[in-house]
């Protein structure tokens, strides 16, 4: 362990690639494993670098791979995301807004317009922050996320992407070369509140709301999920299971709140304390379900 | 204000350089054969060095030399020596810089400061002021008595007490006697930080004759070179230190820095030019910050709204290092309380030594945290008293002439006006309407207000000086020390020279990047005080030139010197406008038809000295400690939202008595004071572990506003009350502008929502926290609203 402390300007040295296919990458991938880091947007790895948190021997730019710089919508089987697409391409997409707008409004309230230019929405899956706010609205949206090695390729839903904190299912060999958005339930509607110290800040709270046909209880979709209030980011499952009743929607709204507190498990850090985090749970979740199911 | 032709007016400002990129900072500095200096900082806040290993990173490619505390067996400071270059013998906070490593590359220095090993031994670290005062407290600075210090700090040597301060004025105990209501009240601000965008560089050489030149990122060029002189022996002379632009200082950039560091490893290397160049983490460590403060206030009135008595213990934070902290513990023991005739008040201002990252000036020394603490016991006195609280305010409002400061001196009667900008605040936020409740129930709005004062706090003779050279076509250049960063006072000069020799202001130059050795002296940069003391000596400057000019007419046109004016940049008889000699003509002296020349180059020489200020006298304070004070209020409007606990300044209003030479500069410092006042107000706050560690030495983590933060609505006005001896009635504005928000804002809060917030930042948690103990019904409201209740 380190007896001083020692902060660098300057990146520590590496071995820098810029493969041109998939295939040179997968292949750079399963030579050097763990020891080469994925340089996409670079705005997580870079810091990480300097800080000493990551120390690759090796960084791949995937930036010149043609073939993974996608973003496209099929009607009826949903949005593909490719691992260089960037955020500030996803805000501008005036289709993503219209569809998918928990996503679009997850997307244009990270960190500023600057960052969103070089940051991608597969980086801020792969680093795999409590905090990622792309990740709620991903999870309400059902996301799966393809995972390809030298060995082929598997789709992972993201609800089971995440293991820990910046922990993954994703193995030393595989890099993320798809998201995949399904077609999101007819009519379905949401948003996603952030808490934030100032205008531009990491999420304190991430809150993703989604809802279709409020007033229909058989047909009626309610799901929600949450950044920085567990190791992971979490989807509760049980709150989409349990719109389906019969109920007032005040007494369905009230067991939400229950659930989702039994769900999460935030903890005080420089960012917030525990006990804020518990309060924005409990009411913002509250008040996102009122808007959205048009309770008075 | 009478009308002119160029002072009072908007003239935008001339450092485009910066929009262009050419402008020279102490960054851009690089020099043949320059060695680059790389510092590592200590784990622990507080801990003996039993051992520091650095064979391997001596063993780097690159490296030259590793220094350590004991190459440099002194200390160094300002108003305290109480600094160590590198610890020495123990480390007295994380951060605390260990080594020293010096290398050919910025890399090699890099990669050698992660192979330095240290053994410690951890002692308890001391992390408040409440365990600094312990009597059984580990002492921080263990040879206090040993340190120089200024005549006027009284440290404590066996304790960690860097400086007390005793105020007195009348009898405090038949003051309260008198009292119908009293209010006590206890409040806090933590360490912050400067926030300023140019992290801190400094490169330093020894010339071969002995010459030490640096290049730094600092406010007062004079002040490094006489404390570099002081703190190393050098002669004065011997030192010349280069002024460049520089991106931002708030205080946390006045007095000596780090630029003794690469003065001492240049002279240990031959002279070879060093680099000591801080990332942004690095600045959050090694660079002083703001002090944290405590505020033990009690306050009393009678039942007519008299203020009658004000009893106080302040304590400082000042961190391991209190070098300039001291002279803050000063500032707010004897301003003790705000812009108000207080008869009977006592005051202890203790500044402490703790185990943190060393503190230092920050814009408004110490007077935003003062009316943090009293601004609000005033609003409580009203409250108690059934007063409204801007009649409060305006029942005690100094009046100058009349009023006494709480050192025993009587206000001067040009003093400034702090009841009209009570008045003019009050009206322009609306005062007295009920703001508008928002659609949603659980957002409040409500409007405070506070007033303030605050001079520069300086020794006595602290001194200005000014040269103005006239240029062959008629320009005229301008010689000064003050510092420009970016607050644009030698702009205001600039303008002050146009107005006085009638000349377009573009023919006037103040150059902003210059050296100690061929400008005009002055103290320091720091205390809103550069146009105020600056302007004097220009003024006299111009005065002086002004007569040499007329005695060069007057020889020429065969009159007498008083017979001469000055108009339109040149000397003319009066009465007869065309018979005139243009400043370009008598620039290098007047040459007669029969080549005869007369005078020599014009070049004119003022000084300014503070004649009127004096010693405080140690057991009461008693004496007149500032050239000015400028008046001012803040009034604020606010919205208060339950749900995320989150406070939006919506309308910030701040008035100020002064007039000033350049409304557009002026303005400027306003909005940008108002921004920064509620950043601090709502977020700035440097975080520790409980074992001391700094968790947020970067911006992630230390929330700065950003411009989605900044109000919807900002008003700023001068009443142009002026001070008969300043440069055309301008009185100091910088730091005004940013001392009444987080008073401002907590009144307002607590007329929102009924909850006093006494501790500093309000953000969400502390929000939460606060009404938890104050109002838990408003949180039983939100719960009916959007869970219907229990």
């Amino acid at each position: 362990m380190r007896t001083v402390l020692a902060f660098r300007t300057i990146l520590p040295t590496f071995t820098y690639h810029r493969p041109s296919s998939l295939a040179e990458l997968l292949e750079l991938k399963a030579k050097l494993g763990k020891d080469a880091a994925i340089l996409a947007g670079g705005t997580d790895l870079l810091v990480d670098m300097k800080m000493g948190v990551k120390r690759p021997s090796h960084v791949i730019d995937i930036k010149g791979i043609k073939e993974l710089h996608v973003l496209e919508y099929k009607e009826g089987s949903g949005l593909i995301i490719g691992p260089t697409a960037t955020l500030r391409e996803l805000e501008t997409n005036s289709l993503l807004k219209e569809k998918y707008p928990v996503l679009w409004d997850a997307v244009r309230k990270i960190a500023d317009v600057a960052l969103r230019e070089r940051a991608t929405l597969a980086g801020n899956i792969a680093n795999a922050s409590p905090a990622a706010d792309s990740a709620p609205a991903l999870l309400v949206y059902d996301a799966k996320v393809e995972l390809t090695s030298i060995n082929g390729s598997r789709l992972v839903p993201l609800r089971e992407f995440f293991t820990g904190v910046k922990k993954t299912v994703m193995k030393e060999n595989e890099v993320i070369t798809k998201i995949i958005v399904p077609e999101p339930p007819a009519g379905a509607k949401g948003e996603y509140f952030k808490a934030v110290r100032s205008a531009e800040d990491l999420a304190l709270v991430g809150i993703a709301a989604l809802v279709a046909n409020p007033n229909n209880p058989a047909e009626r979709v309610v799901r929600l999920a949450y950044a920085s209030v567990a190791p992971t980011p979490v989807y509760v499952k049980e709150v989409e299971e349990l719109f389906k009743k019969d109920e007032p929607l005040n007494k369905l709204i009230k067991e939400a709140v229950n659930i989702v507190l039994s769900k999460v498990s935030p903890i005080s850090d420089v960012r917030a304390t525990r006990e804020y985090r518990l309060h924005l749970v409990k009411y913002v979740t509250a008040y996102l379900l009122r808007k959205l199911l048009g309770v008075k | 204000m009478k009308a002119y032709k160029y002072v009072g007016k908007p003239i935008p400002r001339q450092d485009v350089s910066k929009v262009f990129g050419d402008a020279i900072y102490a960054y851009d500095v690089k020099l043949p054969g320059m060695l680059y200096a790389k510092l590592v900082g200590s784990t622990y806040a507080h801990a003996r060095i039993k051992r520091i290993d650095y064979s391997k990173a001596l063993k780097v490619p690159g490296v030259i030399r590793v220094f350590t505390g004991e190459d440099f067996p002194f200390k160094v400071g300002i108003y305290a020596a109480d600094r160590d270059v590198l610890a020495r013998g123990k480390v007295l906070y994380y951060g605390h810089p260990v080594a020293g490593i010096v290398a050919e590359t910025p890399e090699a220095a890099e990669e050698a400061a992660e192979l330095i090993e240290v053994e410690y031994e951890p002692l308890e670290p001391v992390l408040t002021i409440e365990d600094a005062l312990r009597p059984d407290a580990p002492l921080i600075h263990e040879h206090m008595e040993e340190y120089r210090h200024a005549s006027f700090i009284y440290p404590r040597p066996g304790t960690n007490i860097a400086n007390y301060l005793k105020l007195r004025k009348g009898d405090v105990k038949k003051g309260f006697e008198e009292a119908d209501v009293v209010v006590e009240g206890e409040y806090r601000e933590p360490l912050i930080s400067h926030a300023y965008m140019e992290n801190w560089v400094g490169i330093a050489r020894v010339l071969s004759d002995g010459t030490v030149e640096v290049w730094s990122s600092h406010q007062s060029p004079f002040a490094v070179r006489h404390l570099l002189a002081a703190s190393l022996g050098l002669p004065i002379g011997k030192v010349v230190v280069h002024h460049t632009f520089i991106g931002g200082g708030f205080g946390g950039k006045a007095g000596l820095l780090l630029e003794h560091i690469p003065v001492l490893f240049s002279m240990k290397l031959g002279g070879r030019p060093v680099r000591l160049e801080l990332n942004r983490e690095e600045n959050f460590l090694f660079m002083a910050q703001r002090a944290g403060y405590l505020f033990k206030m009690r306050t009393g009135a009678t039942k007519d709204g008299r203020l009658v008595a004000h009893y106080g213990e302040y304590y400082l934070d000042a961190g391991a290092y209190a070098d300039y902290t001291v002279n803050i513990g000063r500032s707010v023991g004897f301003v003790p309380t705000g812009p108000y005739e207080v008869p009977n008040i006592h005051v202890d201002s203790i500044t402490v030594y703790t185990n943190k990252v060393p503190t230092t000036a920050f814009r408004g020394f110490g007077m935003q945290e003062m009316h943090f603490a009293f601004e609000q016991q005033i609003d409580q006195l009203a409250e108690k008293l059934g007063m409204d609280p801007l009649e409060l305010r305006l029942k005690n409002a100094i009046v100058p002439g009349k009023s006494y400061l709480p050192t025993q001196v009587r206000v001067r009667e040009d003093a400034g006006d702090p009841v009209g900008t009570m008045k003019r605040a009050a009206e322009l936020i609306g005062w007295g309407r009920r703001p508008e409740k928002p659609d949603e129930p659980w957002k409040f709005r409500g409007i405070g207000i506070a007033s303030f004062w605050k001079g520069p706090v300086q020794p006595p003779n602290a001194a200005s000086s000014a040269i103005v050279k006239v240029n062959e076509d008629g320009s005229v250049d301008v010689l000064v020390g003050t510092g420009e960063m970016g607050q644009g006072t030698i702009y205001a000069l600039a303008q002050i020279v146009a107005e006085e020799l009638g000349i377009p202001v573009e023919k006037v130059r103040v150059a902003p990047v210059r050296s100690t050795d061929s400008v005009a002296y002055t103290w320091q940069t720091v205390g809103s005080r550069g146009l105020f003391s600056e302007g004097q000596a220009l003024m006299r400057a111009l005065d002086d030139l002004k007569s040499q000019m007329k005695e060069i007419a007057a020889r020429v046109f065969n009159v007498f010197k008083d017979e001469i004016e000055i108009k339109d940049g040149k000397a003319c008889v009066k009465g007869k406008p065309w018979e005139c000699i243009s400043l370009a003509e008598m620039a290098l002296g007047y040459t007669l038809p029969n080549g005869n020349a007369i005078h020599g180059p014009l070049i004119g020489r003022g000084s300014h000295v503070p004649s009127q200020t004096t010693y405080l006298d140690p057991e009461t304070g008693k004496g007149e400690p500032k050239p000015f004070m400028t008046f001012g209020t803040s009034a604020v409007e606010v919205e208060v939202d339950l749900l995320n606990m989150r406070v939006r300044v919506l309308k910030a209003v701040t008035v100020l008595d002064t007039p000033v030479i350049n409304p557009g500069l002026a303005l400027g410092q306003a909005y940008g004071g108002a921004v920064m006042g509620i950043s601090i107000t709502l977020n700035e706050e440097l975080k520790l572990t409980k074992d001391g560690r700094l968790l947020n030495p970067n911006f992630t983590d230390y929330k700065v506003a950003r411009a989605g933060d900044i109000p919807t609505e900002m008003v700023a006005e001068f009443l142009g009350v002026g001070q008969k001896n300043a440069p055309y009635g301008a009185k100091g504005v910088g730091e005004l502008t940013m001392i009444a928000w987080p008073a401002a804002i907590a009144n307002a809060i607590y007329n929102a929502i009924g909850v006093r917030i006494k501790k500093l930042p309000i953000t969400p948690d502390n929000l939460l926290e606060a009404i938890r103990e104050q109002r838990p019904e408003l949180l039983k409201e939100l719960d009916k609203y959007l869970l219907g209740g229990e």
